[in-house]
């Protein structure tokens, strides 16, 4: 019935021109990004498989760890050192008077600097180290991943969401580099200083160290649960924020609607609702969450006073502790507090990256497109010979797309495919591109199953124009020569000549070098199909398959494309795939396709002539409207 | 940025307690290194009950406590609690201050958004289509985010980093006058290498955006065009563009954050040479001769100052990138606000209903704005009758929308007037014009909202039999009451879920429901197979006796009915007549009469 019910695309509109404003960036809010921490299915296999990643640069993961641990070390003698030169300032027990032992405080500071200085190098070797560790296994992802999506069949992009598979390739990829190059190595250094700290206080006292440690449990309580809290305004406005990029994003692209309905001041409203909410629900959030750093900070300073507490006492019941220990303890229990915090922080990160890393193996444990074709086929010497032998073949379990589908082509012959909306056009391309496999039957060409062609020799056998053209952001050159890099200027420009895409490309300030734009956006519809057809025409294939674009172009500039189109089938076998009649009418044979089988088939007079399924088609598309 | 200031007016009071109560939480932090002095100096040392009498200050808080008899763990446990204390304070101090900032700002933002909509909502459809609707989002999106986030950061931390390093400074020289010399020495060094490094970096993080975004177009091109690249076999060739796109990645962020990498050892390098140095001063005070008052807890608390010091001056330099930044967001929300709508309406509000002319365009001519070239209409000479059926064909690009959209003024012509019942439209109320018609877009828009809410936006009093009735007459009734909850079903994603025809049916429900003077059709039933839309336009007649329709259509089959078809060729209207007559008297139409019809008729004679 609705052989036209496809939305027609923009058409008569001139698009003034655009003006790039700002940058595009990506995201949500600024804020409370890694307030979910994301969890992973199964961390350990994810884990696993991600460290056998970063394993593959083994060395450079050696000479980080060494750094590191060198670092870390040099980090805990600062302090050491330091108590050791503030100890050299001693009172003179007959003078009560202040001393200094001048040579002994110099040697410390000396110490001192050594270390830190040994500590500040190592430590941006570390950091680079870090940084290159992460881009070499993230690089590695990023490329596998790419390879991955290339070899999978179609079926995954047709049944994943785009915008899904591109979130894998930058989201995720983008969180386990963040969590190798800064959540792994604070971990490390993180637990190394705790380890190094806790050591060095047990040294100076045992006593004070258990007090110290009295307050690692509470602060850890505290702000697990205060984390909780604020998580919860942090969710609702995220939600907030997008409702409102929605309620934007609507109204402005459908502004003229808005306009023309004059409901500028109701949307104006509406959005000052949202608005306001969003105001309540933000300042809540920022209170909450600045109640973290006071109450960590209160932690952190009675850890303190505790320390001094026991630390005097210490002193006064004669016990041996100098002033030098206490001072150092003091600092160790700074460095002792911190990393707590930092891995609760790195935490929720590498929480993360591991639900991200494990989405990105997801992809890769996807099946490939299955290709055990052997028998090698000459493509010059391909007749065309297409047949369908009682192929079956359902997208879905249970809903039959084909059922028993036969048809034979002649090599040379132009054959149009017509039928409903759904009855299983663009499916038969699916199967004899081998997009797709068949549940049942064959499909041969020249008499071989198509199943025993590798499939690289199948595809460059066939060449198809698609309903969506699809242009890469490249020059017009290659954008024509694309499958065929190898291609002469003179092939080049042969083939533009018979698409008639020559004269507007030549037309073009920078000619066949012009870049297209994201998906060739600068070039009108009806030229980037000219485009995609000399792409077909350069390729120069035995078989062709038009999946034949809808009105998404005027009457004239079809009539171009149609003229290209004849110059293209020429001398090959064509298979169209017709959503409009008008256009079909010289075909050599016309199938018309109902319920997965082929239910006539002829030319275009007889098929008209027998007055059934065709002729229903055709009257729905033309006859014009009895009044 | 100085004109977006004058929306924290409002908050001024918040505005200026923020920074105060910042003020009240650094003082409590300058404050605790001193009280941990003293606990070490006076509650540890073992003389510390004999030296406590040279600080004033600490003696005096001592002796106002508890008299002249005190023991050192009463020194300790007395500045432990006050430390405590203060850290209360000045925590409580950080929590009112981050409210009364998040107020300020959040409401500052608030304020700034819903103006910066209403803006949005006041301009002309040319002018949106300049900002193009990415960048609308954005300004009133993440670029005001930004600058709230600026002005939160403003009240908060611009206060907190100075003063840290003014109120440090000067706790330092009090320490020790010649503890200031390892300042002199340190924060010139930090700073210069802290500007040096950002200078190279901020350039190459723009650099790092467009590798990125050249990563992302390959991999959405090789996903939205899987069938291609797989058509062509040239998975390796992608696999080779992908690969190089990566490494020039890879390349851009390893010198990133290479550079970056300087920035901590630097930071640590310097803190520590200030600690060694201040050990060192203290020593020799210390050492001399003379009492200098010099004691280890004010070399502790010297430390702490120094390194609190050295942070506030990474604080600084950071704090810098985010003004940058904030700068560029509030450009581009100045330029949004700053733009005046260049249509606006006239007073008239309603007008002769019973002229004879609906629509008069006289020598009209448009050319967008911003484009060059030659016009996209000109020489329009047109009148359109009351209750007439005015069809307008054409080729894409011919300037048919452009035509029809002069009528509700989304563009103003460049040259001519146009007029509606002898009225020029400039001189209704907006509001007023645009009642009076129902316009059907080409791309239908439908609104998240029920199927009836969105047929509401014809008549927001239209009762739910109204709507009902009009959907009937778009033919829309029929698949409508097929859903599961009717009228009521939610339309998400823009009508994701529904046909194209069903989207524009229910557009067409939607101007019915308003029972326009003048309808317009762009092109609105395209989607529609022809008995369904031979069943409409029968709808329409029956109705709309007295509305004026302007269509726009691509197949004749549409248009052959109607009372005039205009031929708009080049911007220009080339023939202007009813259907018999066209096919006589111009060959444009008769060639796209042709090229559809030819078929049938061919057909028919079975050649």
């Amino acid at each position: 019935m609705n052989q036209q019910n496809r939305p027609t695309a923009s058409k008569a509109q001139t698009p003034p021109p655009v003006i790039p404003l700002g940058p595009n960036r990506r995201g949500g809010g600024p804020m409370g990004a890694r307030m979910h921490a994301e969890k992973p299915k199964n961390t350990k296999k994810t884990l696993g498989r991600l460290l056998r990643y970063i394993g593959k640069s083994g060395v450079l993961l050696g000479v980080l760890l060494v750094i590191m641990v060198i670092v870390t070390v040099a980090e805990l003698l600062g302090p050491f050192f330091q108590a050791c030169a503030i100890d050299t300032i001693q009172k003179d027990a007959v003078s009560g008077r202040l001393t200094v032992d001048f040579d002994a405080m110099r040697g410390y500071l000396v110490m001192m600097a050594i270390v830190f200085v040994i500590s500040a190098v190592l430590s941006y070797f570390q950091e680079v180290l870090a940084a290159k560790l992460s881009l070499r296994t993230v690089r590695a992802m990023r490329n596998d991943l790419f390879c991955k999506i290339s070899r999978l069949p179609i079926q995954y992009t047709d049944t994943h969401r785009h915008g899904d598979i591109m979130s894998r390739m930058t989201n995720d990829v983008e969180n386990v580099s963040n969590a190798i190059s800064q959540s792994i190595t604070s971990l490390f250094s993180c637990v190394l200083t705790l380890l190094g700290a806790m050591t060095m206080m047990l040294y100076y006292s045992p006593l004070m160290t258990l007090i110290a440690v009295i307050t690692i449990p509470i602060s850890i309580l505290v702000s697990s649960k205060l984390a909780k809290f604020m998580r919860k305004y942090f969710v609702r406005q995220q939600r907030l924020l997008g409702q409102l990029n929605g309620q934007v994003e609507e109204t402005v692209t459908s502004y003229k609607t808005v306009v023309a309905y004059g409901k500028e001041e109701e949307s104006v409203k509406k959005f000052a609702e949202t608005s306001n909410q969003l105001r309540a629900c933000a300042i809540s959030a920022r209170v909450w969450g600045s109640i973290m750093g006071p109450i960590m900070n209160f932690l952190g300073n009675l850890q303190y006073v505790a320390i001094a507490a026991t630390g005097g006492a210490l002193v006064l019941s004669g016990r041996a502790i100098s002033i030098g220990s206490i001072q150092a303890m003091l600092q160790y229990s700074k460095k002792f507090t911190r990393p707590i915090n930092m891995i609760a922080n790195q935490y929720s990160s590498i929480l993360t990256a591991l639900a991200g890393a494990e989405r990105i193996f997801e992809i890769m444990d996807s099946a490939d497109e299955i290709d055990e074709g052997t028998r090698k086929i000459d493509i010059s010497s391909v007749n065309g010979h297409i047949e369908f032998r009682d192929v079956c073949f359902g997208y879905v379990e249970g809903e039959p797309v084909l059922q028993g589908l036969n048809l034979s082509v002649s090599p040379g012959q132009k054959i149009a495919i017509v039928g409903a909306t759904g009855s299983g056009k663009t499916t038969v391309v699916n199967l004899l591109t081998r997009f797709y496999e068949p549940n049942s039957g064959q499909i041969l060409i020249d008499g071989i199953d198509i199943r025993e062609i590798p499939k690289a020799d199948l595809r460059h056998a066939i060449a198809i124009v698609l309903q969506d053209t699809v242009l890469f952001s490249d020059t017009i050159r290659n954008n024509i020569t694309y499958g065929h890099p190898e291609a002469t200027d003179e092939q080049l420009r042969r083939a533009a000549q018979t698409a008639k895409a020559d004269r507007f490309i030549e037309r073009l300030p920078e000619g066949y070098d012009t870049k297209l734009t994201e998906s060739g956006s600068n070039l009108s519809q009806g030229q980037r199909q000219l485009l995609a057809i000399a792409r077909a025409v350069l390729a120069d294939p035995k078989i062709l398959i038009l999946d034949e674009a809808t009105s998404n172009v005027d009457t004239r500039t079809e009539m171009q494309i149609q003229e290209a189109m004849v110059a293209l089938m020429k001398n090959r076998t064509s298979l169209i795939i017709a959503h409009r009649l008008s256009t079909i009418r010289d075909a050599d044979l016309i199938v018309v396709i109902r319920n997965g089988q082929v239910a006539e088939a002829g030319t275009h007079d007889t098929l008209l002539a027998q007055d059934g399924e065709y002729f229903k088609l055709y009257q729905n598309q033309f006859a014009g409207i009895q009044t | 940025m100085k004109k977006l200031f004058r929306y924290l007016k409002p908050y001024s009071f918040l505005a200026v307690i923020s920074p105060l109560m910042m003020m009240g939480e650094v003082l409590a932090d300058l404050c605790l290194p001193f009280l941990m002095s003293f606990i070490v100096d006076f509650g540890i040392e073992a003389d510390g009950l004999q030296t406590i009498t040279d600080s004033p200050l600490a003696y005096g808080i001592m002796s106002t406590l508890w008299g002249k008899d005190f023991t050192q763990m009463q020194i300790i446990l007395t500045f432990g609690l006050l430390m405590l204390l203060i850290t209360l304070v000045g925590g409580f101090f950080g929590v009112f201050c981050a409210y009364t900032a998040a107020r300020a700002a959040q409401g500052f933002g608030n304020d700034l958004r819903r103006d910066a909509y209403a803006r949005v909502m006041s301009l002309s459809i040319e002018q949106t289509d300049r900002f193009t609707t990415g960048s609308l989002v954005t300004r009133m999106t993440n670029d005001i985010a930004m600058i709230v986030e600026f002005i939160e950061q403003m009240l908060r931390m611009f206060v907190r980093a100075p003063m840290f390093l003014i109120g440090g400074t000067v706790m330092l020289i009090l320490l020790d006058a010649d503890f200031g010399l390892v300042l002199l020495f340190s924060v010139p060094v930090l700073l210069l290498t802290m500007i040096l490094v950002l200078s190279r970096a901020i350039p190459m993080y723009a650099k790092l955006q467009r590798r990125l975004d050249r990563v992302n177009s390959v991999v959405q091109e090789n996903v939205s065009g899987a069938r291609v690249v797989k058509a062509y076999v040239s998975e390796e060739q992608e696999s080779a563009r992908f690969s190089r796109a990566n490494d020039d990645l890879c390349d851009v962020n390893f010198r990133v954050l290479k550079l970056m990498a300087i920035i901590s050892p630097v930071l640590l390098l310097i803190q520590n040479g200030a600690v060694i140095a201040l050990i060192w001063i203290g020593g020799v005070n210390l050492g001399t001769v003379e009492a200098t008052g010099m004691t280890t807890g004010t070399i502790m608390a010297g430390i702490t100052y120094v390194t609190q010091v050295v942070h506030s001056i990474m604080m600084v330099t950071t704090m810098f990138q985010s003004v940058s930044r904030a700068m560029a967001s509030a450009t581009r929300v100045r330029e949004l606000l700053d733009t005046d709508p260049a249509i606006l309406g006239g007073t008239q509000e309603g007008s002769d209903a019973q002229a004879p002319v609906a629509i008069r365009m006289k020598d009209v001519s448009f050319r967008y704005p911003t484009a060059i070239g030659r016009p996209v209409l000109h020489d329009i000479n047109l009148e359109i009758r009351r209750g007439e059926t005015f069809a307008i064909i054409g080729a894409t690009g011919a300037g048919k929308t452009s035509l029809v959209g002069l009528i509700p003024r989304f563009y103003d012509a460049t040259d001519g007037s146009v007029e509606i019942d002898g009225v020029p439209i400039g001189e209704y109320r907006l509001d007023a014009l645009r009642q009076k018609i129902g316009y059907v877009m080409q791309k239908s828009e439908l609104f998240s909202d029920t199927v009836e809410g969105n047929i509401r936006w014809g008549d927001p009093n239209a009762s739910h039999d109204e709507i009902r009735d009009a959907a009937r007459a778009a033919q829309a009734d029929g698949f409508i009451t097929g859903f599961q909850d009717g009228y009521d079903t939610p339309i998400a994603e823009k009508g994701a879920s529904l046909s194209g025809g069903q989207k524009q049916r229910i557009s067409i429900a939607r101007a019915l429901t308003r029972n326009p003077e003048i309808l317009i059709l762009d092109d609105s039933t395209s989607a529609l197979d022809l008995a369904t839309e031979a069943r409409l336009q029968r709808e329409l007649r029956e109705r709309l006796r007295d509305t004026t329709v302007v269509m726009i259509a691509q197949r004749i089959a549409s248009v052959q009915s109607a009372d005039r078809i205009a031929v708009l060729e080049n911007g220009t209207i080339t023939a202007c007549a009813p259907h018999d007559e066209l096919l006589k008297s111009s060959p444009t139409y008769r060639e796209i009469y042709r090229s559809q019809m030819a078929a049938t008729e061919k057909g028919g004679d079975a050649q």
